[in-house]
Order: C-alpha cells, then structure tokens, then sequence
C-alpha cells in the first residue's frame, strides 16, 4: 500500500466580496424558509386563538394555549376524516407502488410479444385526464356498488397512478445491469424470488420516492374525494375540511386546528424521508 | 468421458443467424477457450451452454443428459461474469450463500462451503464486507468464489479479466491456472478475445469467426498449424506476415514466387495446384533471422520497436503493400533507413491457396 500525502487544506480566504455574498445567499435561503413556513406557523398558531382574537388580532401570538379548538375540531368529524385519509392513502400506496413495480419488471425483464405497444398502453395512462374520465367512472362505480366507499377511492388511485409510478420504476430498472438477473438465475432464483430478493432491494430508493409521491398525492386529492363520497365516515380530508367551513364558516380556529392536524402527518412523514426521497428521484431520472 | 457435447447448435435472433450449427466435444475435465473477435459468437455460444439463451436448433448435452431444455439452474453449471455481477446489497458472505439459501441447504453446510471458498480465494477477512468496498480483483475472487460453491461439473467464464488492469490481469489468470489445477474433474470454458489468456490457459482452444468454428485445437497446434488465414493471423503475437505470391513450379520440391519478385523453394506438396495459381504465404515474425545474401527479404527499415530483449523491426519490401515485421533479438544494432535482409528457415513457412486454407 502506497501513502498518498495530502497538503493541508489551506484556510478560506477572507474575501470580503466573498463573504458578502455568501451573506447573501444566506439571507435568501432564510427568506426562502420564512415565506414557505410562515403561513403554516400561523395557521397553527390560528388553532390556538379564539375565533375573535383570529380577527382583531391575526398576527399575534394566542392570549392563551390551549386545545380546545383541536379537541372540537377533532370532534367535529376531523377524527373520520383522518381515519379515511389514512386509510385510503395506506392500501392505495400498497397497491400501487406493488402492482408499478411488478409491472416494471415485467416490461424491463420479460421478453413478450408486442412489448413496446405495452410499454406504451401502460405509460399512456399518464396521458388520460381524471376530468374527462368522471362520467363513466361514477357510473361505473355506482353499478359496482362502490360508490360513497373507501375502495372507489382506493381503486380510483390506485389506477390513475400506476402508470406515473410504473414509468418511474421502470427507468430506474432499465438502468440495473441484466448481468445480475443472469446471476440470480443461475443461482437457482425463481421469477419472484429475482424480483423480491434482487430487484427490489435495488430499487429501493426509487421505491421510497414513489411512496412518497403516492401519499403526497392520496393525502391531498380533492376531485374525487369530492364526487365519490358524501358521507362524513367516507370522506378524506380535503373534502371533510371544505364541509368543516361551509358549516361552521365563522369559526376559523376551529377550521385552522382541522388543516393543522390534517398537514401534520405529511410534513412528519416529508421530514424523515426527504433524504431517500431527493436521491431516488434524481437517481432515476437524472441519469 | 464427455463433460459438454454440441452437436448442430444454431442460434438465431429474428431472421439473423449468429451461430451456424456448432460442434464441440468437451472432455470431462478438460479447459476449453472460445475465442475470436467481437461479434464471433463466443460469448452467445457460452451463454448457449449456461442457459440464458435458448437454442434455436440442435442438441446440447452436458454430462450425457440433454439440456436444451433445462433451466441453467438446473444444469450443473456456474458462471463468472465479466461485470462480476455481485448482488450489491449483499456482503461477500451472503453473496456466495445466496444460491445455497434458495436451495434450502442448512445453515452449517452453507457456512461451511463458503469459509471453504473464502480460504482458497483469500477472502475470509472480507466476508462481511459489501461489494462496493472491495477492490476490482477481489471482487472478481468473490465472482470466481461464488461459482466454487455450486461445486458446478461446468465452470463457466465470460471474459472474467477484461475490467482487470494489466498487472492484476496477469495476477488473476494465474490464480485461475491453479483453481482449475485443484480442480482437475471440474470442465472449464472460458470465453477471451485475448489470445495470451487462451494460450496460456486452456488444454484447446476453439477459434470462432462469423458464428463459425475456424479450428479447434491446442495452443501449440494453433501456432505450428493454423488451418487458414485467419487463425494464422489471430494466433501469436504480432501477427503473421501474409504475402502473396504464385506458384512457379509444382511438384517435389516447387518453388513459389512472392510479390516482391523473390523466389523460394518450399518443402510442401504443391501437386493440387497449377502453375501459376495464387497463394498466401505466412511467415512468424519471431521465425525471421537476419541474413546476409538477399533471403527472403530484403528492404529498408521503416520502423523499430525496441522492447529490450526483442525488436520489432518493421521491413518495407518493394511490391508487397504492408510491411514485413519481424522479431529480433533486441542486441542487434540496427536502424532507421537501413536496408537489411530476413531470411527463414523453409520448414517454418505456412503456405495458403487463394481461399485462405493451409496447404500444409
């Protein structure tokens, strides 16, 4: 072994236009945080105050702290809203994310008649508007007996985004060498067993990303949530929070507590993840 | 005893034919290279035998059974990759374990084999390190390791050298000598473009051109006697001088006269071939000597390669288009512009007809 020796780093030059801008630079970022944080600190602030105090006094901190606005708004129906939301985005995340990447393999490691056209009908799913798609699917699911359920919801999701999360898998798939497949095969692997104990811990990154996607995407829907439930135990979030102001449109904390309990578990799940998050994606799309 | 029959083996992808009906007999035991220049077929004929590419007709049959139709799993075979294909979310251990695992082969005996593996490769201290943290011969060591514990009857390699800088190269093909050497029942192919790798390793060597077998023999046979054009010029380094000339007298005895005019009479029979029909003749630049009457060749020295313990001598001969090289000892005081003369003797000079066959 060679010792390869190193120079002392010398220490940054003291440059005052350096220095300036990176004060500048600074000053931005710190801009930046502010104007994207600052409205969802005083939405949560909002659900402390008392619906008066929101209006007479907006930018100031509550007189006093207390839950009484989250206790009511959890109680108004925030409570089943959440539960449907979690509900939805869970078995919808599950369903996608496996059927995407099973898909992608397939269309990356499978040799199959008229591939392209395939690869082309799946990935063209992108390209259809849930707008236009509305009629025929409330009939559809009104015949199915599935209207005003969670499984519309579930079903609907998980439709529209597979082709999305498929195209995503499968760029990040079409970049793994075929070499490992090949030694897995010769290893004595089966198709599945290829898929779960070689390509997907491969594809991990990419998988995360799409997860994450996929729940920023479920959580927040408003379209169909809007048009496939009525019932305050089905319906998710977004449409329960319109319902919460329409009824009680004076009382805005009450309607600040809702949004805040309702952003919480996005910005926790955002928080720990955005590592995985930021690389899968760059990693599959930038190459 | 046989290890590896192919017996008509084609391949074709779409209405194109990459591999024109193989046959190949390899002994149980026995150290078999492919080689040829890209595009040949040999690492489709190896992947053939491995079963990641079907066989579009013919018959395969490895230790007497028929396998066309096996899944490579199932065929008795391990591979090395020429990426190493090492599974990158997996330590070296759990690497060379994975196809025992999917096996359901118990834990001690799992672990047993590896440590096994591990110590011949000198891999027991990086067992539990991941692929990325290795360097590219170790990685290769875990690849060739990987392979050991399926105690395969066919030993598989595509290229394994290839990623290797020269120095680890020459290092990792002499370890291969001696796996093969402690493994003497074990069949081994090994697919190369590089003809010092073939030479050096392998009992016989399969030169494949255009999804063609142009001969198969021993390294020694190859050199001696090359059965054409191509093997002549693909085998031994640097190539064969090729120059073309007519035959001026058959018989006992006939000469042939070469472009540059020069005649010279050659120990080979000539009886099929009239007067005058075209032939190749080939000459190894390492069988050329310096002469002092006119030889074989005489011409000016265009270029010399000096490599201490040889030259190569690069000779411009009037009317034959590419210069002759010849391999002279590096004591020879020679230089640039000089005229010189190559003689050889008769009995190491390869004649060709006009197709490119070897006449002798």
């Amino acid at each position: 072994m060679s010792t390869i020796v190193t120079p002392m780093a010398h220490p940054p030059l003291r440059n005052p236009w350096v220095m300036l801008g990176k004060g500048f630079l600074m000053a931005l970022l710190v801009s930046a945080g502010v104007l994207v944080l600052y409205p969802l600190i005083w939405m949560a602030l909002g659900g402390f105050k008392s619906n008066s105090q929101i209006f007479s006094d907006p930018f100031a901190l509550p007189n006093r702290w207390s839950f009484d606005n989250y206790v009511a708004a959890w109680n108004l129906g925030v409570r089943n809203f959440l539960f449907s939301s979690l509900l939805v985005t869970v078995v919808s995340t599950i369903t996608t994310v496996f059927i995407s990447a099973w898909t992608a393999y397939g269309l990356t490691r499978t040799k199959m008649f008229g591939k392209p056209v395939i690869v082309g009908f799946v990935l063209g799913g992108m390209m259809l508007s849930p707008t236009v798609a509305l009629v025929p699917l409330v009939q559809m699911m009104q015949s199915l007996g599935l209207y005003n359920t969670h499984w519309a919801l579930i079903i609907l999701y998980t439709a529209f985004r597979v082709p999305f999360t498929t195209f995503l898998i499968r760029a990040y798939m079409l970049d793994l060498p075929r070499d490992l497949d090949e030694a897995a095969m010769i290893d004595g692997a089966s198709e599945g067993q290829i898929f779960r104990k070689v390509m997907l811990p491969l594809c991990r990154s990419i998988i995360v990303s799409c997860i994450i996607l996929h729940i920023l995407f479920a959580w927040n829907e408003y379209l169909f949530a809007m048009i496939f439930t009525n019932q305050i135990d089905v319906q998710t979030l977004p449409v329960g929070l319109t319902s919460l102001m329409a009824k009680h449109g004076t009382n805005y904390a009450e309607v600040f507590a809702a949004m805040t309990i309702s952003a919480l578990p996005i910005v926790i799940i955002f928080f720990f993840t955005q590592r995985y998050f930021i690389r899968g994606l760059t990693e599959g799309i930038g190459k | 005893m046989v290890g590896v029959i192919l017996n008509q083996v084609r391949k074709n992808y779409g209405n194109m034919e990459v591999l024109h009906g193989i046959d190949l007999e390899i002994k149980s035991g026995e150290f078999i290279a492919f080689v040829g220049p890209s595009g040949c077929g040999k690492s489709t004929l190896l992947r053939s035998i491995a079963g990641l590419e079907d066989i579009s007709s013919g018959e395969l049959y490895i230790d007497d059974q028929f396998m066309n139709y096996v899944p490579p799993s199932r065929r008795g075979i391990a591979m090395v990759f020429q990426s190493y294909a090492l599974y990158p979310h997996m330590t070296v251990f759990e690497n060379m374990a994975f196809g025992m695992r999917i096996a359901k082969i118990n834990k001690t005996e799992i672990n047993r084999r590896v440590r096994q593996a591990a110590d011949i490769l000198q891999l027991t201290d990086y067992l539990s390190r991941y692929p990325k943290a290795l360097s590219g011969g170790q990685r290769q060591r875990v690849a060739i390791g990987r392979a050991i514990v399926r105690d395969p009857k066919v030993f598989l390699f595509d290229e394994p050298l290839s990623n290797l800088d020269a120095a680890l190269r020459v290092a990792t093909r002499i370890e291969i000598a001696k796996l093969k050497q402690s493994m003497p029942d074990t069949t081994m192919i090994y697919v190369t473009h590089d003809q010092v790798e073939a030479m050096t390793l392998a009992d016989r060597i399969v030169v494949l051109r255009g999804g063609h077998i142009e001969q198969i023999g021993t390294p020694l046979d190859l050199y001696r006697r090359p059965a054409n054009l191509f093997v002549a010029r693909f085998i031994g380094s640097p190539a064969m001088n090729i120059v073309p000339g007519t035959v001026e007298t058959g018989g006992e005895g006939m000469t042939v006269r070469l472009a540059s005019g020069q005649s010279i009479e050659i120990a080979a029979r000539l009886e099929a071939l009239p007067k005058d029909a075209p032939v190749q003749l080939g000459v190894r630049p390492e069988d050329l000597v310096l002469v002092k009457d006119p030889g074989l060749f005489t011409g000016r020295i265009a270029l010399i390669e000096q490599l201490g313990e040889v030259q190569m001598v690069y000779v411009e001969v009037d009317g034959i288009e590419t210069p002759i090289i010849a391999k002279l000892p590096g004591t020879e005081i020679l230089h640039v512009g000089e005229t010189i003369a190559l003689g050889t003797d008769p009995q190491r000079i390869h004649l060709f007809d006009s197709e490119g066959q070897s006449l002798r």
